[in-house]
């Protein structure tokens, strides 16, 4: 893992460079991490203009606020994921693109379902990453990937899938516990080693 | 939820919103108790980076978007773009008048270095922010140069020329110190290259003008640094012939 311990780790050292307002180093961060923040965006929007307006938000904010990123608390593509998710997701949350996903599911509905099965497979994620995800009970993997990738609250995976808001809140939080001890005993932790 | 939510109350709600899938309120009562339990805080970065595997689905941003990104930087505020420009040795005069103060920081700034969150005492606090940030970075790295136990590795152009130093603490951090490169054109930049196990990887885009740059690197493996002139922004992999290489010296 010595390779990409020093390529996750130089990301502290480019946020450094971008705090000295070094403009490259923001491409840098661009070029490694761009393509992922826009496509985690898109997977929520399904519209391109609103992914790429969430894309130059993140990469904004990270040049005006980088001490916001805190490297003992995760990678730099973590961060900027989190970043790219939460603010899809109010978007997602405003009352007109609520009322367009409500559209867009109506329409979905009616072809035969919301596959979220298809969405995650359709993910370039690692082998190990989609073995782990493969790993979870079925009740757990669910609910993670109505909320993450849905976008939906727990409330309403809950009322989704006819559970109990405390089972559904319970199944979210064991099942990214038991990914992460997954992921730390596949070799994928090096995230976590590092402090 | 105008309550306070006990521990265990928030600790419930922790992967529901480190994936963003709690309501408004919830949100700001977590967050609320976020701040004062460092244990929560840990929790709910290890989801994040769990969901962040989830994320990483790739992909290509749209042509375009990096120059729309990039010009509206000319936005910021004006008073990041007036970072003084100073040249090494009279800040590094800077660093030294400050003396013991800054060298006992120094210590804790190369345990921070990995982030750009450098809080310097107030003694040094009348700076400018971005004076103050290079000024910890060069006291940082002039107090791992002075450390007995930094290794250094000299790096040289193969006309003897051009020099640049590298100096390895043994907590894993890296400074170059690299002020003596000529600066190259605004569409060039210099990149750091670690050497390890026959590869190349890169430990940093330095830009056209790098003086000293922080990174981190990875002891296995590792059997020198070289640093290569590429296009603005960087490269992936390089095949360009190194500006200034050197190797490790085993002890």
């Amino acid at each position: 893992m010595a390779i990409d311990g020093l390529q996750e780790a130089s990301d502290g050292a480019l946020v450094l460079a971008i705090a000295r307002y070094h403009q490259e180093a923001l491409a840098e961060a661009y070029r490694r991490h761009g393509g992922a923040v826009f496509a985690l965006a898109r997977r929520l929007l399904a519209e391109q203009a609103l992914a790429e307006e969430v894309t130059q938000e993140v990469f904004l904010r990270l040049w005006q606020q980088p001490d916001r990123f805190d490297p003992e608390r995760g990678s730099l593509r973590s961060y900027l994921l989190a970043q790219s998710h939460g603010r899809a997701v109010d978007m997602l949350r405003s009352e007109t693109s609520r009322r367009r996903r409500e559209e867009r599911e109506a329409r979905e509905t009616a072809e035969g379902g919301y596959d979220i099965e298809r969405e995650v497979l359709d993910l370039a994620i690692g082998e190990h990453v989609k073995e782990v995800l493969d790993r979870l009970p079925p009740d757990e993997r669910r609910a993670i990937e109505l909320a993450y990738f849905g976008g939906l609250t727990y409330r309403e995976v809950a009322a989704r899938l006819e559970q109990p808001e405390g089972t559904v809140k319970s199944r979210i939080r064991a099942g990214l516990k038991r990914m992460r001890a997954d992921l730390v005993d596949a070799g994928i932790g090096g995230v976590w080693s590092e402090s | 939820m105008e309550r306070e939510l006990t521990h265990d109350e928030a600790a419930e709600l922790l992967g529901a919103y480190a994936l963003d899938a709690v309501e408004a309120d919830e949100r700001d009562a977590i967050e609320h108790h976020l701040n004062e339990c460092p244990r929560c805080r840990a929790e709910v970065a290890d989801h994040r980076t769990v969901s962040s595997f989830l994320g990483s689905a790739g992909g290509r941003a749209p042509d375009g978007l990096w120059d729309r990104i990039a010009g509206s930087l000319e936005e910021a505020p004006p008073e990041l773009k007036l970072a003084p420009v100073v040249p090494l040795n009279e800040r590094r005069s800077v660093s030294m008048r400050v003396g013991a103060a800054a060298a006992a920081v120094a210590a804790g700034v190369i345990a921070a270095l990995g982030a750009q969150v450098v809080h310097l005492n107030n003694e040094v606090d009348k700076m400018s922010t971005p004076e103050r940030a290079d000024s910890a970075l060069l006291s940082a790295a002039t107090h791992a140069l002075a450390d007995p136990q930094t290794q250094r590795v000299s790096m040289r152009s193969t006309d003897g020329q051009l020099a640049a130093e590298v100096a390895l603490t043994p907590d894993g951090t890296g400074f170059l110190v690299a002020d003596k490169l000529p600066a190259l054109p605004n569409d060039r930049t210099y990149q750091l290259w670690a050497l390890a196990n026959g590869q190349k990887i890169s430990a940093g885009v330095l830009g056209a003008q790098p003086r000293v740059v922080a990174f981190r690197y990875a002891p296995s493996g590792l059997s020198g640094f070289a640093v290569t002139n590429e296009q603005a922004g960087g490269v992936v992999s390089t095949e360009n012939a190194p500006v200034v290489l050197g190797t490790l010296q085993r002890t």
